[in-house]
C-alpha cells in the first residue's frame, strides 16, 4: 500500500499534464476555427499567474516577423477555466497597433485584423484583464495578399 | 475507499502503474535530449559557445519563417502550381544525421504547405510520409499526426483541417524543441523552411515576376539577418559554419538590397463589428532587375546544394 500511493500520485499528476496538454489543443483548434474563412499560421498559448496590487498586469511577450502587402488577423481565446479574460494587443516598437480590448469605449473583440504594409518585427502581448490569473491562446491568421 | 479494492486486483493494478510509468519514462527520454544515436551533432554544439541566450533565441526564432506564407502569396499572386519547385522525396533514406534530418524536415515541411495550398492531395501523402520518417528521426514524431493527417489528405473537401494540423504539428515540432534545449535542431527547421520558401518564390519570379514577389524577395534580406544570427552560435560545428558560408554567399547578395522606411500613422476601423487596423508605415524595397538575378540563381544554387547533402 505504501508503494501504491506515491505512484498512483504520479500516475494522476502525469495524466493531469495529459489533459491539459489537450484542453489547451483543443482550445487552440476551437480558437483558429473561430478565426473564420482564415489560414492558420501561428499560436501563442498563454498561461498567467495573478499581478500584485497595484503592479503592471503580467503580460506574454511574442516577437514576429510580419511581410508587407498581407492582412493578418489576430484572435484570442480565453479557457473555459480562466479566472481572467484574455486581452490580445499588437505592437511596433512601442507604438500599440491593435487590440482585441479597446479601453476608451470598453469594447471587445473576438479578433482584429492588420493590413501590415512595413516587413519587420512586431510584437504581440497577451495579459488578463485586471491583472487577473488566466489561461488563453492567441492565434494569428493569413487573411489574404493586399 | 482503498481498502475496498480486492487485494487480488491490487498487485496487478500495481504491475500495470508499474508498465505505465516506464514506458512513460522511456518515451520521455527519447523525447528529450539530442544524445540520439542518429546525431552527428556534439552536445558542445548545444550550450557552449551561446553568445546570446536561451530567452532571447527563442524571441528571435518565433515566425521567423511559415512553411504556408510564401505559398500562400504566390498562389494569391494567381500563378499555377508546378512539381518543379518541390524538393523530391526519394532522398530520405539518405538523410542519416540529425543535423540533415531537421533541415530537410522544414524543407518537406515548406513543400507540404505549397502543395497543400494547391489542393494537390495525391501528392501530399508522399510528403507526409516523409516528414513522419524525419520527425521521427529527430524524436518529434510524437506531435505529428501522421494517421489523421493521411485520412484528411485523402480527401479535398479538407483541405481547411490538413491545413491546419499540417502547421500546428509543425509549430509543436519547434516549441518541443526549443523548450528541451534543442534549438540547434529549431534553427535547421526553421532554415529548411526558409530557403525552400525563397527558392519557391524566386523560381516563380523567373517565370511569372511581379512586383510584389520581386518586393518579397527582397526583404527576405530581414530574415536572413535574424537567421544567421541564430546559426552564428552554432559555428563551432562545421556543419553549421558549413551552412552559414552558403547563407553568407546570399547576404553578400542582399547587402546591397535597400529598405526604406515611409512613416504614418495607424488607423482602426470599425465596421460592421469587425475592427481592422490599417498600417501607413510602409517599407519600400528597393531591389534591382540585376540584384534579382543573381539572388535567384545564388539561391537555386545554394538551395540544390542543401537538397543534395
Amino acid at each position: 500500500m505504501k508503494i501504491f500511493l506515491p505512484i498512483l500520485a504520479l500516475f494522476t499528476f502525469a495524466l493531469s499534464d495529459l489533459i491539459q496538454a489537450q484542453d489547451v489543443s483543443q482550445l487552440t483548434a476551437q480558437c483558429a476555427a473561430n478565426a473564420g474563412d482564415v489560414m492558420y499560421l501561428k499560436d501563442f498559448v498563454v498561461k498567467l499567474d495573478q499581478g500584485t496590487p497595484g503592479g503592471a498586469p503580467p503580460t506574454a511577450r511574442f516577437a514576429l516577423l510580419l511581410s508587407k502587402n498581407v492582412v493578418y488577423r489576430f484572435s484570442i481565446c480565453s479557457a473555459p477555466s480562466s479566472d481572467g479574460e484574455a486581452v490580445l494587443q499588437l505592437f511596433d516598437m512601442n507604438t500599440l497597433l491593435g487590440s482585441t480590448f479597446i479601453s476608451a469605449t470598453g469594447k471587445d473583440f473576438p479578433f482584429f485584423d492588420f493590413k501590415c504594409q512595413k516587413t519587420g518585427v512586431y510584437h504581440v502581448f497577451i495579459s488578463f484583464k485586471e491583472g487577473k490569473a488566466g489561461e488563453g491562446v492567441g492565434i494569428m491568421s493569413y487573411v489574404k495578399k493586399l | 475507499m482503498l481498502n475496498k479494492i480486492n487485494p487480488w486486483i491490487m498487485p496487478k493494478v500495481i504491475v500495470y502503474l508499474l508498465i505505465i510509468l516506464a514506458v512513460a519514462a522511456g518515451s520521455c527520454k527519447s523525447g528529450g535530449q539530442g544524445k540520439d544515436a542518429g546525431s552527428e551533432i556534439p552536445d558542445s554544439v548545444l550550450n557552449e559557445g551561446i553568445e546570446i541566450s536561451e530567452d532571447v533565441m527563442q524571441d528571435i526564432v518565433q515566425n521567423i519563417s511559415s512553411p504556408v506564407e510564401m505559398a500562400a502569396m504566390i498562389k494569391d499572386l494567381g500563378v499555377p502550381y508546378s512539381n518543379r519547385y518541390i524538393s523530391p522525396t526519394d532522398r530520405v533514406g539518405n538523410l542519416t544525421t540529425s543535423y540533415q534530418q531537421a533541415l530537410n524536415l522544414g524543407i518537406y515541411a515548406a513543400d507540404l504547405g505549397y502543395l497543400n495550398m494547391y489542393n494537390k492531395t495525391s501528392a501530399v501523402i508522399d510528403y507526409l510520409t516523409s516528414i513522419k520518417t524525419l520527425s521521427d528521426a529527430i524524436k518529434v514524431g510524437q506531435f505529428f499526426d501522421f494517421t489523421t493527417l493521411k485520412r484528411l489528405a485523402t480527401n479535398s473537401k479538407n483541405l481547411d483541417s490538413l491545413m491546419y494540423i499540417s502547421v500546428h504539428s509543425f509549430n509543436e515540432m519547434d516549441k518541443y524543441l526549443h523548450s528541451n534545449n534543442r534549438t540547434n535542431l529549431s534553427a535547421l527547421m526553421v532554415t529548411g523552411v526558409w530557403i525552400e520558401g525563397l527558392y519557391l518564390g524566386t523560381q516563380v519570379y523567373k517565370v511569372t515576376p511581379s512586383q510584389q514577389l520581386a518586393e518579397r524577395i527582397g526583404e527576405q534580406k530581414l530574415t536572413l539577418d535574424q537567421l544567421m544570427l541564430i546559426l552564428e552560435n552554432y559555428k563551432k560545428d562545421k556543419q553549421y559554419a558549413k551552412l552559414l558560408d552558403e547563407l553568407q554567399l546570399l547576404k553578400e547578395l542582399f547587402k546591397s538590397v535597400n529598405i526604406r522606411i515611409e512613416k504614418g500613422e495607424p488607423e482602426m476601423i470599425e465596421e460592421n463589428g469587425m475592427l481592422t487596423i490599417v498600417q501607413h508605415d510602409k517599407s519600400i524595397v528597393e531591389i534591382s532587375p540585376e540584384q534579382l538575378s543573381s539572388i535567384i540563381a545564388t539561391t537555386e544554387q545554394v538551395r540544390n546544394r542543401l537538397i543534395s547533402l
